[in-house]
């Protein structure tokens, strides 16, 4: 069975999450992957707001609107 | 004897790196200056050169950049970095070799601007940084696997504690070998081959350098669409070209965008599996907990206005002793001086004018000191960028986004770096909106001037046992600065300035404890700066104003008529009938016009023009509570005048290097005219607005 996919915004405090697929305009792609949310990158949820998030990846967190955060698609690390 | 072969001389290095990963610290440990720290992404904002000097007599300029992700740039400060990596920025030659530094916490991300730089083809350094950070974080790095991986040299450094620079500096001087691998990373054939043949294409019609074609090349192949005819640098020929190479890659169904970003990341993975050992994984840590309490949208946003109001508070409340100090140590200073030269001009120049003059700005050393000493903490903590994050929200609400808080919040200090910081905004009408509504936040140059009003004409209350009201009018002044600057934010934003900006994307650093020595050093060079400034520019403005202000001499007048018949009380009166309706009189009219380019001058002016009226004894301040209107009988300052003055200041636009600056980053006259038009007008009506209520509920 594939792994379920779902936005980085709906993923609760303090889980970790695998990236999977960017799906925003290129450019904005193109930075977050230099931000490193690139294909396969494990990233854990710090704080989740209402609007917007703060995620840790490679070590760094990185704050980011809900509206980008719903481009990142993730699914769960095991 | 064993002989060296001597290197090819190395003359200008660059240092390039991801943002915050301590660029600005190695490059002051290297040349021994001191350019601005800060643990927030975008603190260098623009080129800096020091000289790394060596025993030979070889000097090295290095050149200190702005923080990037990519070379491909995404706002105004990185792309400061590929223009010099490419040779485009005027002045400025290609660098002979680069040291790229790297966050050894951060090895992964890091590295992706590591193989870019490596592409480029420049002999490279990497200077692994932040050890010390890696090492607690129980990141292990095998530097000699790293630097094979690499092909290039590696040296651990941790700049803040100046080791490993003594290494770096030995490397750099020994002159680093280009790097002798081609490009490591693989690409699908298909997408090798278009690269390979554009940037041949591009070297033999436009004779770009290799460097240059393969970094043209590669953008060009990942942009969204082929150049249209606007790119008059690239030949038709070539636009035929690539747009062939789109369609024939999206054929094939290759993503153009993340090709590229995917090969290299794939090359680093097996970089970092080769040298560096994974992290321990972290649960939930301590800064989790801050970040959730400090990002949280109701809590972060109270402490944010809770952290200024407090700050604030203890500007006014703590500087009120050394301030007393420093008036006392002046007043003995006049009166000794006074009694030693002669009656006559040469003692009222240097009394009334140089000292009382001086004196009045130097006073308030103290503000300024405390008002760095809380700035500093606030970049080090890590707090500006946890500001700007929650600040989006209220940010968002007039059109712009809370990265355009953090140039906001550095105009408390100056419009100046403000109005630089703005280049790191992605977009560039929110760039623009930005720099337009900054001046608007209160600089440190106002301090002075509230201090010297709020002072003498606001009562000393206690409010609830805890805040006084000084401390009350003091924040209310700023945050009259801050609505200001949004309202504003909105009109331009809702006017001619339209367009919607890009969501909060934006790195948020580690939390540090401020270190008290670099505390220290803030303080003392800002504090320096205030100094000579009124050593300087203050001194001698207080010189010209002195002698405006005591000729022509009408003999037989009261000292308050004589200054009314000076040329600068005959400018005064001249302007009085346009101020009067905010209450002014014409000695504020003096005061507003010396001040016209330079904010401080109001204070100093009113030292000096309140000593030559006001002979007997006592300080500036009391002369100016005495002073009566001699037309209406009334005081020339109540609490209220005093409102509408600081309230003018915090509005107006009194600063012509700001205008300078506004220009060069604008490319145009247009916009500072604009702001200061915009500026003034806001000011007149504004303090109008207030003088008219004010009267009608009877002060
Ligand atoms: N622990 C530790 N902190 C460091 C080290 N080097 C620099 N820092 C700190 O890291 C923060 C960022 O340093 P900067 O030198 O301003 O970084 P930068 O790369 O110039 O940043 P930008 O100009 O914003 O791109 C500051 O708080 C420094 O004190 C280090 O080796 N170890
Ligand atoms: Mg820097």
């Amino acid at each position: 069975m594939k792994t379920m996919m779902k936005n980085l915004t709906d993923v609760p405090q303090g889980t970790r999450v695998r990236v999977r697929h960017l799906q925003s305009l290129p450019e904005l792609c193109s930075r977050l992957r230099e931000l490193g949310f690139c294909e396969d990158a494990v990233v854990r949820c710090v704080v989740n707001g209402s609007r917007q998030m703060i995620c840790e990846v490679c070590n760094t967190r990185i704050g980011m609107h809900h509206s980008i955060a719903r481009t990142i698609l993730v699914s769960s690390y095991e | 004897m064993m002989r060296t072969m001597p290197t090819p001389a190395i003359t200008t290095v660059a240092l390039v790196g991801n943002p915050n990963c301590g660029k600005t610290t190695l490059f002051n440990a290297l040349t021994g200056l001191r350019q601005k720290v800060g643990n927030y992404p975008g603190v260098t904002v623009e080129k800096k050169e020091g000289i790394v000097s060596s025993v030979n007599g070889r000097d090295i300029t290095l050149l200190d950049l702005p923080g990037t992700y990519s070379l491909i740039a995404s706002s105004p400060d990185e792309q400061v970095v590929a223009d010099v990596l490419l040779g485009s920025l005027k002045n400025t030659p290609v660098p002979d070799a680069v040291i790229c530094v790297v966050d050894a916490s951060n090895l992964e991300r890091n590295l992706y601007l590591v193989s870019q730089i490596i592409d480029h083809g420049l002999p490279t350094i990497v200077a692994l940084n932040m050890m010390d950070v890696a090492e607690q974080s129980g990141v292990r790095i095998d530097v000699r696997h790293l630097s094979d991986a690499l092909g290039v040299p590696v040296i651990p450094t941790v700049a803040k504690k100046n080791k490993g620079t003594d290494d770096l500096r030995a490397a750099l001087l020994a002159g680093p070998a280009p790097s002798s691998r081609a490009m490591q990373w693989t690409l699908p054939e298909t997408v090798q081959r278009e690269l390979d043949e554009l940037s041949g294409m591009l070297s033999a019609a436009h004779k770009y350098r290799s460097v240059v074609a393969h970094h043209t090349a590669l953008l060009l192949l990942s942009s969204p669409a082929a150049p249209d005819e606007g790119r008059t640098d690239i030949s038709p020929e070539i636009r035929a070209h690539v747009r062939q190479d789109h369609e024939k890659l999206d054929f094939l169904g290759i993503d153009r965008y993340s090709v590229f970003i995917e090969a290299r990341y794939k090359w680093i993975k097996q970089v970092c599996a080769y040298a560096s050992s994974p992290s321990l994984s972290t649960g939930a840590s301590l800064s989790d907990r801050v970040d959730a309490v400090l990002t949280h949208k109701f809590w972060g946003v109270l402490i944010f206005f809770a952290l200024m109001s407090v700050m604030f508070q203890m500007i006014f409340s703590w500087a009120e002793l050394p301030m007393d100090l420093i008036g006392h140590g002046f007043d003995a200073v006049s009166a000794r001086v006074g009694s030693v030269i002669p009656p006559g001009d040469v003692h009222d120049l240097i009394v009334n004018g140089v000292i009382s003059g001086v004196g009045a700005v130097v006073m308030f050393l103290p503000q300024i000191l405390l008002l760095f000493f809380f700035l500093s903490i606030l970049e080090d903590s890590g707090y500006m960028s946890r500001a700007a994050y929650v600040m989006d929200r209220i940010m968002s609400s007039v059109g712009l986004h809370g990265k355009s808080f953090i140039p906001m919040l550095s105009s408390f200090a100056c419009a100046i770096p403000g109005i630089m910081a703005t280049r790191t905004i992605e977009h560039p009408k929110d760039r623009l909106v930005t720099i337009l509504v900054s001046p608007l936040m209160s600089c440190s140059a106002r301090l002075p001037v509230y201090a010297l009003m709020i002072a003498a004409f606001i009562p000393q209350y206690t409010l609830l046992g805890v805040v006084s009201l000084p401390g009350v009018v003091l924040i209310s002044l700023y945050a009259l600065g801050l609505v200001a600057a949004l309202a504003m934010a909105w009109t331009l934003k809702k006017t001619f300035l339209k367009g919607t900006s890009l969501p909060f994307l934006m790195e948020l650093p580690p939390y540090k404890m401020p270190s008290l020595k670099s505390t220290a050093i803030h303080m003392w060079e800002r504090g320096f700066i205030f100094l000579k400034k009124a050593g300087t520019i203050i001194l001698g403005i207080s010189i010209v104003l002195w002698f405006l202000a005591t000729y022509p001499k009408t003999e037989n007048a009261t000292p308050s008529e004589r200054l009314a018949q000076s040329f600068v009380g005959r400018a005064g009166k001249f302007i009085e009938p346009a101020i009067k309706p905010l209450g002014f009189d014409w000695k504020i009219g003096i005061g507003l016009l010396s001040s016209l380019l330079q904010r401080e001058v109001f204070v100093s002016t009113m030292g000096t023009i309140y000593n030559i009226q006001d002979d007997s004894a006592g300080s500036m301040r009391e002369a100016m509570q005495r002073d009566v209107n001699p037309d209406t009988g009334k005081p020339v300052f109540t609490a209220l005048t005093a409102i509408c003055i600081m309230v003018y200041y915090v509005l107006a636009m009194q600063c012509l290097s700001t205008l300078v600056v506004v220009r060069r980053e604008t490319n145009s006259w247009k916009w500072p005219a604009f702001q200061f038009f915009y500026m003034s007008a806001l000011a007149y009506a504004v303090t109008f607005g207030v003088y008219r209520a004010g009267l009608m509920l009877g002060y």
